[in-house]
């Protein structure tokens, strides 16, 4: 009975080392956002709370919390504070699975993959059931943007992992972080790696994808009835989410801890250093595309994800798997 | 003991979120308890230790199917009295289907399998690897077949669907892109008294 209780309490100390950190990234992650588009436009961005106005995005959060929870009369109560709690529970469970390094997991499962998909899939519920509870047009308009875009991109995502996973024959992510040991999948893949890395942006609902919650049409899209704390959960899922999505792009191309070239000095520095890093530049390069790009129009975007990638990756799938068996390297 | 109490918990909820499926009264309750059901089911396949199929399960029905309900059933205008009263029309081929079903349920789990044999067969070995093992050899023909018959109900649906309209304009992306400063903009030196000539 010890020893259960004994792993139950490392279990959760686990999981808390996980969740922490994430929350607490989110909140850099605000800031460092809204640094990165103060460079890019030439302002300062903000620099008043705290030193270098680093605290600031606490600050705001703790600003929502103390605002009143607005419920909209002709919503669906219970769907209404479900949503946010939904998305926010999706986007923080699917860190059970993600390694850091080759030993620090909590859950090694050996459909790793499989379960990411199925989590960031399942990410769609908390908006499509936040923009139909909210019984207001705005966010129902959103809601059905969203729908149509996530599954859309679903599909390319779907295609490039099935890609990475010819090369690695494992579902399970460490499997495929110790595959790339001599070789990233980002340069023998790299196209695959761009198409990634553009549908991670649309699966998050990001600029120049973040159609469900265009404020040039739909005011704030799905979330625009949410006040106070529950649009906060909002916003923390969707940075949380950000923050996931490069994982998995470190993961599957970027040789998750492993240090660019494996030699004495890089080698030597702890794995997790290299992962925080390569995460860190791929949320830089989602910070960067929001400054640079102007939105898409919807019919763009439907048109990108059906007929451009949709095409492109499927015959990038079998270009992959005739190399492989042509050349005798497919794993067994 | 443990797996036995989660299989009757979750076998529990799947039994409870179906029959909500059936008696919701709002439509898009009930899509909703359609997708716990199949997360129930998901679980269920977990317990048994068919982790891949379970996952494929969440994948293509709850990530995929139930949205796309979802997104139409969200759309629809429905009279919910009239839905009420229609359910009662379904009935006989309900019953008719669920006959099938249980037929078929009967005739496996009594006839087909036995539970050693089930028991050797998910220990040895990991089941996505089983899978990928008889999919594309054992069972080569049987998985084209079902392709086709699933690319075929996607043909007959868009054919019995899309209506063309030449009224509707569409944009071409080609030429949009193609478009240069030139074709769209003419600098003219106009003298003052004349006015722009038309050609």
């Amino acid at each position: 009975m010890t020893s259960l209780s004994f792993e139950l309490t490392i279990g959760i100390l686990k999981i808390f080392s996980f969740v922490v950190p994430v929350l607490v990234s989110v909140a850099l992650l605000v800031y460092l956002e809204r640094k990165v588009l103060g460079a890019v436009q030439l302002r300062k961005g903000p620099n008043v709370v705290g030193p270098f106005g680093i605290l600031q995005s606490f600050a705001d959060v703790l600003k929502l919390l103390t605002k009143e929870n607005l419920l909209p009369s002709s919503s669906n109560k219970f769907l209404f504070i479900f949503a946010p709690m939904l998305t926010l529970i999706l986007s923080l469970i699917a860190w059970a699975v993600i390694p850091i390094s080759s030993t620090y997991v909590i859950a090694n499962l050996n459909i790793g993959i499989l379960y990411l998909f199925a989590v960031s899939s399942f990410g769609v519920y908390g908006v499509i059931i936040a923009g139909w509870a909210s019984n207001s047009k705005y966010p129902f308009l959103g809601a059905l943007r969203s729908a149509a875009q996530m599954i859309s991109y679903e599909v390319s995502i779907g295609f490039v992992i099935i890609t990475v996973l010819i090369c690695v024959g494992s579902l399970n992510l460490i499997d495929i972080v110790e595959s790339q040991k001599n070789m990233w999948f980002a340069i023998p893949l790299l196209p695959m790696f761009v198409i990634f890395i553009i549908s991670a942006l649309a699966e998050t609902n990001r600029l120049p994808f973040d159609l469900p919650e265009d404020e040039a049409t739909l005011v704030a899209g799905f979330f625009t009835e949410y006040s106070s704390i529950s649009f906060g959960l909002f916003f923390l899922a969707e940075y949380a989410n950000m923050i996931l999505m490069s994982s998995l792009t470190v993961i599957l191309f970027l040789g998750g801890w492993y240090p660019p070239i494996d030699i004495f000095p890089l080698n030597a520095i702890p794995g997790i250093f290299w992962f925080v890093i390569k995460v860190f530049l791929i949320l830089f390069v989602f910070l960067w595309v929001r400054a640079t790009f102007p939105r898409y129009r919807y019919d763009q975007l439907m048109r990108l994800g059906w007929k451009i990638f949709l095409p492109f990756t499927l015959i990038w799938v079998v270009i992959t798997s005739a190399f492989l068996f042509y050349f005798g390297l497919l794993p067994n | 003991m443990f797996l036995v109490g989660s299989f009757f918990l979750f076998a529990a909820f799947l039994i409870t979120t179906c029959i909500f499926v059936i008696f919701s009264k709002n439509p898009v309750n009930s899509v909703l308890f359609l997708v716990l059901a199949f997360l129930n089911s998901t679980f269920l396949f977990i317990l048994i230790g068919a982790e891949f199929v379970g996952i494929i399960l969440a994948i293509v029905y709850i990530g995929a199917v139930a949205i796309l309900f979802l997104f139409v059933v969200m759309m629809l205008d429905i009279q919910i009295t009239t839905l009420m009263f229609n359910i009662k029309r379904y009935i006989p081929l309900a019953l008719l289907f669920a006959g099938i079903i249980l037929a078929e349920i009967i005739y496996l789990t009594v006839f087909k399998t036995s539970k050693e044999n089930l028991d050797t067969f998910i220990r040895t070995k990991n089941n996505t690897e089983q899978i990928g093992d008889v999919l594309y050899t054992e069972y080569f023909i049987d998985f084209q077949l079902s392709g086709i018959v699933l690319l075929l109900a996607m043909i007959g649906a868009i054919v019995l669907t899309h209506v063309y309209r030449p009224t509707i304009k569409r944009q071409n992306i080609e030429s949009q892109n193609s478009t240069t400063a030139e074709d769209r903009v003419k600098l003219v030196k106009i003298k003052s008294g004349e006015g722009i000539k038309d050609d």
